[in-house]
């Protein structure tokens, strides 16, 4: 495949970090139109064997809505900077979009930056595109893109039910965010928001109501994870007053510096098989199974937007046989 | 406050002492004023003294109320706009030159750094050898509505409060006659509250002060009396001018009830209302301005006319206050009206006129009981600094505000000239050659400025400076009060922005809620469906929903009109990144390069346009993004300087006579669709 001038271009500029550059590509994985399909595969393609690209830790934080999460990350952001001099991060924070209107209203992000000229931090808002929040339908590619420019890449969606099972799939480390709550631990566990995060961050621990909600789902965890060996950690901070900031961001930091760096590509597969799903439905579903399913598609054809070009040829000829 | 009638006087007559007839004494006259530099501001309190002004009221610029000195890079351009710039103790000298401090009174509107400026008036004093128990004035120091509506505080709601608390404490022994701070509901009423918000906000407000105080235990019982006495207010007055008159009444009744009941304040002087009003701005317009002038006599006359519930101190807006800020003649005009109500009408020679008025007894007692419902709701919630955290307050605000537009919107409420009655003869009051407008030469006034500050800084003692910020520091830690320390500041030179950046290594900088959730606007028609239509169809064709940054550049924390179009913009189908308030234009540009953002919406209220308008497509062009990104300008700019706009780059500019919401929308729109045709087609 050939990769045009300017793409390429971009795409050099923002391996060093250049922000308008960063902000192109993603554009370019955001914006859906057919006609820069080939583009997005050739972006991809070079990207992938690049010999200076990263391989990001991936980290997600979801929580419902008001629990602090934009304020939390605010917080630590700076923080994270200044512990690690050369550490580079991406957040892509999703934001629900208005049912009625379409249109969103985007976080605010210019409060995490602790110097204004530091390029190592980059933010990008995303509109779900949906009433319930969760991942918005290019959230994977823009995450894999960064994924190859940053170390570290925040993922923060605002969560209830569905989005932290969307977010497990996309990162290495679920964190959920919670606020002090009143009521009892029967309300964790009918949240449903129990099983799937690696780690709970109860947050405004300045709250005295905090304490006791610590107790109460230090205690669900008991009920709701009954095989675990290893208890699943629950961090107190307050982004307000600073409490347990310094903590949670040096857990963030042994994260990036231990894991096996995400391989993001990897994660093709369920994506694809996603996005089959939401373009072309039941049918769609079956004829991907006809082919031997999303992993030997995506293989064969060679990763994702590869495989999106082939999948509508592919399935066009199979409902419309002859050529007219 | 009704007057004792001795045997002679008839019940329209007041007496005095000895039961002569005699007329009250007039409120203070003032007119709100500072500009450019030290030196310029002292010729125009001069010249307004001369002219009759009884008091002074000092406008700080936008650097010197949010603490930075001016040669900061986020204050450089507002420096010297919307008043005069303090960078230290030498300014306050030639600010002051050859005015008799312990002869007048003067209010400051300050607020984030009004300790700071109360320590440069007393270190005044102490340098001129005044006996600073003579100083009388006002500080306004009021944080929470700071925090609602006028966006220049510094550091988060708890100290804050402490530093109000302290100012108080340390005025009550040592400047008497100083009110630490003013309750100020004035700008709530301009952010969109109701007679009745404006009643129980400012009243929560005070009588969260006084529970502090109290809880604070610095003071017995008299003292205390004493500060409770101290606490006056500053009120709006809006067109609606028996209702306002009705407002003030159940102000100075619900104070009275609510001093002695809660607070067991036995003294009845100490239970008085005393208040002070500018008139309201909101409602001024931008069209047919001439028009304001007579908006401005009614709303005098609401604060005026009831004498249990006259004002102590008025000052007026001028009639082109939504074109630019007034020029001298402006102000003097305002004044003069002031004098002919005073002193040529007979307004002052009858006791109150409503005294027994069924129908303005139950307006007050209406106002009066569902304030106290708000007011209870409040305390319930924990008291102000509970309702501002939770954003209950700024939420119910923006809500009121919705309403007021979209009632404008729909013409269920005129406005004579504006949505109303629009066709005209153009005014001959914007002819001359200043075309009726007051600009500024900021450029020599602020090389003159910073060459000052530079001399400050060359000529003082280090040792000297740098102990008394430790002190400063220290006694923020300790919970020491901060007067003494910040006095000592003062007198060795320290700056504006040393003394903030000191507080807020200790204290940390505040960060709100926005209050722009939530927000229902009324904007339900078809044209709004259209419009929908048409992002929908922007947003198949460009392969994106048309995103657009919104944002305050400068210091200005007038936020409501930026809020306000965020929540159209989204309501309409545009997904909205809206920044708040105080962002430099280089974070501004790097928010739309990082979102790729279609539009930058850039809300200017300072008269800071034209140099923001550089920076930002300097900005812009830095990163060769300027045909990418379209930036429009929204905010109190001045016709005859849209040309000068448009040719560095700025595409739209919207003023207050664009006050239909889906005309902006429609607007953006348009702008938006251009761009991307020519950006594409390049």
């Amino acid at each position: 495949m050939d990769m045009n001038i300017p793409d390429l271009e971009l795409l050099e500029r923002a391996l060093s970090l250049d922000k308008y550059a960063i902000s192109m590509l993603i554009s370019l994985f955001e914006n859906q139109l057919e006609v820069n399909l080939p583009r997005r595969i050739a972006v991809m393609e070079i990207l992938q064997n690049h010999p200076d690209r990263k391989q990001a830790v991936l980290l997600g934080l979801t929580g419902t809505p008001g629990s602090g999460k934009s304020s939390l990350l605010s917080t630590c952001i700076p923080r994270l900077l200044e512990l690690n001099h050369r550490l580079s991060i991406a957040v892509i924070a999703v934001d629900p979009s208005s049912p009625l209107s379409g249109g969103a209203l985007l976080g605010d992000r210019t409060r995490m930056r602790p110097s204004p000229h530091d390029d190592r931090l980059f933010f990008r808002s995303q509109a779900s595109q949906s009433q319930s929040g969760g991942l918005s339908p290019s959230t994977f590619q823009v995450c894999r893109l960064l994924a190859c420019l940053f170390d570290c890449v925040f993922v923060e969606t605002v969560g209830v039910g569905q989005s932290e099972a969307d977010i497990r799939h996309l990162t290495e480390h679920v964190f959920l965010v919670l606020q002090p709550l009143g009521g009892d631990n029967v309300q964790f566990l009918k949240a449903g928001i129990m099983e799937i995060p690696h780690a709970f961050i109860v947050n405004k621990c300045d709250d005295p109501s905090a304490q006791a909600t610590y107790h109460m789902l230090s205690a669900s965890l008991n009920l709701a994870r009954p095989g675990e060996r290893t208890p699943v950690p629950v961090y107190r901070v307050s982004a307000r007053t600073g409490e347990g900031i310094d903590h949670l961001c040096r857990v963030f930091l042994d994260l990036v510096d231990s894991s096996q760096p995400t391989d993001i590509f990897s994660k093709e597969v369920h994506h694809f098989s996603k996005w089959v799903q939401e373009e072309w439905g039941k049918a769609g579903g079956r004829f991907l199974a006809e082919q031997g399913g999303a992993k030997q598609y995506v293989t064969a054809y060679g990763g994702f937007e590869a495989s999106q070009r082939s999948f509508a040829l592919d399935l066009l000829a199979r409902f419309v046989p002859t050529r007219l | 406050m009704t007057a004792t009638l001795q045997s002679q006087a008839l019940p329209h007559q007041i007496t005095d002492k000895e039961g002569k007839v005699i007329a009250d004494q007039p409120w203070m006259f003032r007119t709100y004023a500072g500009h450019s530099n030290p030196k310029a501001s002292n010729e125009l309190y001069r010249s307004n003294l001369a002219k009759g002004q009884t008091g002074l009221s000092i406008a700080f610029d936008l650097a010197t109320q949010c603490g930075y000195d001016s040669d900061d890079r986020i204050a450089l351009p507002e420096v010297g706009k919307v008043g005069v710039p303090i960078n230290s103790l030498d300014d306050f000298h030639i600010l002051f030159d050859q005015i008799p401090i312990e002869k007048m009174n003067t209010s400051m509107t300050i607020n984030g750094t009004a300790m700071w400026l109360l320590s440069l008036y007393v270190a005044l004093a102490r340098e001129r050898g005044v006996d600073v128990k003579l100083l009388q004035g006002t500080t306004q120091n009021d944080l929470i509505k700071e925090y609602l509506a006028r966006g220049t505080y510094i550091f988060p709601p708890e100290a804050s409060l402490r530093i109000i608390a302290e100012m108080y404490e340390f005025c009550l022994i040592e400047i008497p006659n100083w009110n630490a701070s003013n309750i100020c509901s004035y700008h709530l009423q301009e952010a969109g509250a109701t007679p009745v918000q404006e009643l129980a906000f400012a009243l929560a407000n005070a009588i969260s002060l006084l529970d502090l105080l109290k809880q604070r235990g610095r003071f017995d019982q008299n003292n205390f009396e004493v500060a409770v006495g101290r606490i006056s207010f500053f009120v709006n007055a809006g067109i609606r001018f028996i209702e306002e008159m009705c407002k003030m009444r159940a102000f100075a009744e619900l104070w009275e009830e609510i001093t002695r009941d809660r607070f067991k304040v036995k003294n009845r002087k100490y239970r008085l209302f005393r208040y002070g009003v500018q008139v309201n701005s909101l409602g001024l317009t931008e069209s047919q301005p001439e028009n304001n002038a007579w908006r401005i006599i009614l709303e005098a006359l609401g604060v005026t006319l009831s004498r249990n519930a006259r004002c102590r101190a008025l000052q007026l807006p001028a009639w082109n206050e939504a074109l630019s800020l007034p020029r001298p003649w402006d102000q003097q005009w305002s004044l003069r009206l002031m004098q002919i109500l005073a002193y040529e009408t007979d307004l002052l020679e009858y006791p109150d006129l409503f005294d027994g008025s069924p129908v303005i007894q139950s307006k007050v007692d209406d106002l009066k009981k569902n304030a106290m419902e708000e007011v209870n709701r409040i305390m319930e919630m924990g008291g102000v600094k509970a309702a501002i955290e939770s954003g209950y307050m700024k939420s119910a605000l923006v809500r009121s505000m919705a309403n007021r537009m979209s009632a404008i919107n729909e013409g269920k409420q005129i406005v004579v000239g504006m949505n109303k009655w629009t066709e005209g003869i153009p005014s001959p009051l914007m002819g001359g050659a200043d075309g009726g407008l007051f600009k500024v030469d900021a450029t020599a006034a602020l090389e003159e400025t910073l060459k000052s500050l530079e001399a400050v800084r060359r000529k003082r003692d280090p040792e000297r400076v740098r102990i008394a910020l430790e002190r400063l520091k220290e006694a923020a830690r300790s919970g020491e009060n901060m007067m003494e320390p910040s006095i000592e500041c003062a007198l060795a030179r320290v700056t504006t922005g040393e003394w903030a950046k000191a507080l807020r290594q200790v204290f940390g900088e505040y960060r709100p809620a926005t209050g722009i959730d939530g927000q229902k606007l009324g904007l339900e028609n078809d044209r709004v469906e259209k419009l929908r239509g048409h992002i929908e169809d922007m947003t198949a064709r460009l392969g994106h929903r048309p995103r657009i940054v919104v944002g305050k550049p400068g210091l200005d924390g007038h936020s409501n009109g930026a809020e306000v179009i965020a929540v159209s913009a989204r309501h309409v189908g545009f997904d909205v990144i809206y920044s708040g308030i105080r962002l430099s234009p280089h974070e501004i540009v790097q928010s739309a390069i990082e979102e790729d953002a279609d539009l930058i919406g850039a809300s200017v209220l300072s008269g800071s346009h034209m140099e923001l308008a550089d920076q930002i497509m300097q900005e812009l062009r830095e990163h060769g993004a300027d045909g990418r990104v379209a930036v429009v300008f929204g905010g109190i700019i001045p016709q005859s300087d849209f040309n000068e706009l448009f040719a560095k780059g700025i595409k739209k500019v919207f003023t207050p006579s664009d006050y239909s919401l889906i005309d902006i929308m429609e607007s953006i729109a348009d702008v938006i669709e251009e761009k991307a045709l020519v950006h594409n087609s390049a």
